[in-house]
């Protein structure tokens, strides 16, 4: 069984067992495929330094199509398009970008049993996980507070027969990882 | 040959304006990001205390949404950009029209 985060000496630690790794690691590079920006073969490697897209200015520049996506970066203004969009043109690749990076360093933190986060490592984890919860929650239909609380409610591995059932599990699983951090973090402010 | 200076002038000034205007952060609830996960990123970001922060979640939580901060245009949507890297639900707008 999982152990949940806590405060020690060394950091904010969790015990996790190996096909739980396996689940999150998957979870993680599932993230960093809908975040990857699509990069041509011969990208200066400076646009994406600097955090902009070398797409930005051209005129098939758009917001994100998959829904999942568009969830982890949303319209900025929600009232005035053109200004959504240039908000995307100066901020969206940056952000992808750093998203990424926890999600490829949560990834790698799977290697081993116990997870062991300092205190600047421990809000990118965190954020890393909300992302993964996101996407989940956008695959499951996940729009209401009714929604959450049906989902929540689902706890039985043995009676998970289809592929929702199986997420609702997994995004319980991840949500009671999430929470056990927030609670150490909050405690260590 | 004198309407060009004017015209530019004009420009400015009204450029000007919309920079001085104020801006608002607002932060809108979703049945997702954990009222904990909130609270940590308004007090860690922000740097508000924790009543601070447990109210506005709060209000995000209860109302739907929030105002969260508020300066110039410049500002805001650096709050937005750090907002949407934590996975929060964040929008910027017009004081005067939130």
């Amino acid at each position: 069984m999982a152990r949940a985060f806590k405060n020690t000496k060394r950091g904010f630690t969790a015990t996790l067992e190996s096909a739980e790794r396996k689940l999150l690691r998957g979870l993680f590079q599932d993230v960093i495929q809908l975040l990857e920006p699509e990069r041509e073969p011969d990208e200066d490697p400076l646009w994406a330094m600097v955090g902009l897209d070398p797409h930005a200015h051209k005129d098939h520049f758009a917001a994100p199509s998959d829904p999942a996506t568009r969830r982890l970066l949303p319209d900025a203004d929600p009232d005035d398009p053109i200004a959504a969009l240039e908000f995307r043109r100066l901020s969206e690749r940056g952000i992808r970008e750093r998203k990424i990076g926890a999600l490829r360093e949560a990834a790698m933190l799977m290697d081993s049993a116990t997870i062991v986060l300092g205190p600047e490592a421990a809000p990118r984890f965190a954020a890393a996980v909300n992302d993964v919860r996101l996407v989940l929650a956008e695959r499951l239909g996940l729009e209401t507070q009714e929604d959450a609380e049906a989902i929540h409610a689902q706890d039985d591995w043995s009676k998970a027969d289809t592929v929702d059932e199986y997420l609702a599990l997994v995004y319980n699983f991840v949500t009671w990882l999430q929470e056990s951090l927030m609670q150490a973090m909050l405690k260590s402010l | 040959m004198t309407a060009m200076p004017d015209v530019l002038e004009h420009v400015e000034q009204a450029q000007a304006l919309q920079a001085d205007q104020p801006y608002v952060l607002i932060v809108w609830n979703d049945p997702v990001n954990l009222m904990s996960y909130v609270s940590y990123v308004f007090r860690s970001y922000f740097g508000y205390s924790e009543a601070k922060a447990d109210e506005l979640m709060m209000q995000v939580h209860q109302a739907g949404r929030s105002v969260v901060s508020t300066g110039t245009r410049e500002k805001i949507e650096a709050d937005v950009a750090a907002m949407h890297g934590f996975g929060l639900w964040a929008t910027l707008s017009k004081a005067d029209a939130a």
